[in-house]
């Protein structure tokens, strides 16, 4: 082993830590004294806390009515930094599903951050839950799309990090959650370089799951900017990282995200590869739904992409799983941009007979009537050769905007 | 160094604005935040004066903000060494950036005390007595960008090679020689080179 004064040698090396240091001996000043003793106090405290709070707010949360739950903010009993980590960890199992309690609990979080005693912690600590809570706070909002508040929540968590420099990770965090916002919100040249460098910081932090999701994010930003050559270098980069850490699926999105860029590159072979790699990881992972969907964004792109005999591959692949699934709805959608490529190609009566199969499933499953007589009346097209591909899509169109319909309901 | 005392003792010893009455004593597992303290110290003071040229105190005082920050993040942390590090580069950095306007003239000395390793105390006491700006205004707009880059942007050895599209060996030879030429300066100037 070639030993050397190298940072990401130093990382995994005793021996040249151990040497480097030597060479640099700490003062014994009263500060730095000082200093060191803060430091020990505030770990055993933290400590304490955390073994003190365990389940406290999933508690309060359960005891508490969701409309009461702003109160709570009184309890000093929450007042304390083991309670705001347990109050994050609630708003990170909330936000896919019920982003709005996620934003309600996040709310709960900045209060209840702004009313601990400032000499509680070191000012340090303060600056970081503090800064955590704000983060939460923009998350939620990020997912029910109040995009101006979540980047004015972003701000504020920053501006609790500001004076301090040993925190460039905290404040990377808060910054990724500003990036995937400006991404959202569509202000790519501003995300860009904000994801860029908090990769930098994550990657320099030995951070590797937040390295993977900032280095996706900032792909996500090439790739919708058409520079898939640089999307695809990022993903590269961090599918590395991915598979390091053993994040299935990551590994999997990744591979399927390099597929889209790979298409758009011309590099079919390779894009067939990255979506075969795609669809074997989310089918170890039992990911039952992403397999198919992987499938179908595959063939689309393909098809799209004059590749459309592998498109079509990919396309009845999918269709099979979500049947296999009992994803009726998605097996019937899939069956029309199959139709579209098939009637395209003067294949007519393989489209009829297609559509025929998907009102007998749609029936059978006693989906939406109006779905049904939009596909019959397409497969009647399809008969007398009155139908085009454009006609299937706008089926597809209709159809597809059913289900938001009844979604829509449901929230 | 002081040698490191047993975390019973530290924590005896705490002043009362830390540690309250009703604080229990730490558990036996506070013991290993000051083991991670005392095993990094010194590495991160010297990461931080080294590479990155901070002054010794303030060196101090960003390896210990460096330790405080880690106890927010120590459940998610699985490479101590390598979060440790990291943290102490970008403290190091962002400590450069916040004090830009008025360590102009401390970074221009900062640059010419890595002759010796062994002088990483020099720029406590240089900023006084030398006005290191004349070492520096021998060299080249070149020499002076390479040594901008190495000791204020913080950029590794292989980091100024690819920015110069040389090869690290070269670089690496590049910076040893523009410090001896500055040090060399300095020395005729009457600038001592050594703190004992």
């Amino acid at each position: 082993m070639k030993h050397a004064d190298d940072l990401d040698h130093l990382a995994g090396c005793a021996r040249c830590r151990q040497r480097f240091a030597g060479k640099t001996l700490p003062t014994d000043s009263g500060e730095r004294l000082a200093r060191k003793r803060e430091f020990i106090a505030a770990a055993a405290r933290l400590e304490r806390e955390r073994n003190d709070a365990v389940d406290l707010v999933a508690r309060h949360l359960r005891e508490t009515p969701t409309a009461e739950w702003p109160r709570l903010a009184e309890l000093p009993a929450l007042r304390n930094n083991a309670a705001l980590e347990q109050m994050s960890d609630e708003v990170r199992k909330r936000l896919h599903r019920r982003p709005t309690e996620a934003l309600t609990i996040a709310q709960l979080s900045t209060a209840v951050a702004a009313l601990i005693p400032d000499g509680l912690y070191p000012p340090l600590v303060l600056a970081q839950i503090r800064a955590n809570a704000w983060k939460d706070r923009a998350s939620a909002l990020r997912y029910l799309a109040r995009y101006d508040e979540a980047l004015d929540a972003a701000s504020i968590g920053e501006e609790h990090l500001a004076p301090f420099a040993a925190v460039e990770h905290d404040r990377a965090i808060v910054r990724m959650v500003k990036g995937m916002v400006l991404f959202q919100s569509g202000r790519f040249d501003e995300a860009g370089p904000i994801l860029a460098d908090c990769r930098r910081v994550f990657a320099e932090h030995h951070d590797h799951r937040r390295h993977v999701h900032s280095g996706i994010a900032e792909a996500s930003v090439f790739y919708e900017t058409s520079r898939y050559a640089d999307a695809s270098r990022v993903y590269a980069a961090v599918l590395e990282d991915a598979i390091a850490a053993g994040e299935i699926e990551s590994q999997a999105s990744i591979h399927n995200n390099l597929g889209y860029c790979m298409t758009h590159l011309g590099d079919y072979d390779r894009a067939n590869i990255h979506f075969s790699e795609a669809i074997a990881k989310f089918t170890d992972l039992g990911f039952t739904a992403e397999v198919p969907r992987t499938e179908r964004g595959a063939g689309l792109i393909l098809v799209g992409r004059g590749q459309i005999a592998s498109g079509l591959a990919h396309l009845r692949a999918a269709r099979r799983d979500f049947t296999a699934a009992g994803m009726i709805e998605e097996a019937g959608l899939c069956a029309l941009n199959i139709a579209a490529v098939l009637v395209d190609r003067g294949e007519g009566s393989e489209a009829r007979a297609l559509t025929q199969n998907v009102v007998d499933e749609f029936t059978a499953a006693g989906l939406d009537e109006r779905a049904i007589a939009a596909v019959v009346r397409l497969r009647d097209a399809i008969d007398v050769e009155g139908a085009t591909a454009e006609t299937v899509r706008t089926v597809h169109a209709f159809v597809e905007s059913l289900r938001d319909d009844v979604c829509c309901v449901a929230n | 160094m002081i040698p490191p005392a047993p975390a019973d003792t530290l924590f005896e010893s705490l002043p009362s604005l830390v540690r309250t009455e009703t604080d229990p004593p730490p558990r036996i597992e506070d013991n290993e935040f000051v083991q991670v303290y005392e095993a990094n110290f010194g590495l991160l003071v010297s990461i931080a004066v080294r590479k990155f040229q901070v002054p010794f105190g303030d060196a101090e005082g960003l390896a210990n903000d460096v330790f405080v920050s880690y106890l927010k993040h120590r459940n998610e942390i699985r490479e101590l060494h390598g979060w440790l590090i990291g943290a102490i580069c970008n403290a190091s950095r962002h400590y450069w950036r916040k004090n830009d306007r008025s360590i102009d003239q401390l970074d221009d000395e900062a640059t010419s005390t890595q002759i010796d390793p062994v002088s990483a105390h020099v720029v406590d006491w240089l900023t006084a007595r030398i006005a290191a700006g004349e070492a520096l205004a021998v060299l080249s707009a070149r020499h002076q960008r390479i040594l901008r880059l190495r000791y204020y942007e913080g950029y590794s050895i292989p980091e100024i090679a690819e920015e110069l599209g040389v090869t690290k060996k070269y670089a690496q030879k590049l910076v040893g020689k523009i410090l001896r030429r500055a040090a060399e300066f300095f020395k005729a100037s009457g600038g001592p080179m050594e703190k004992k």
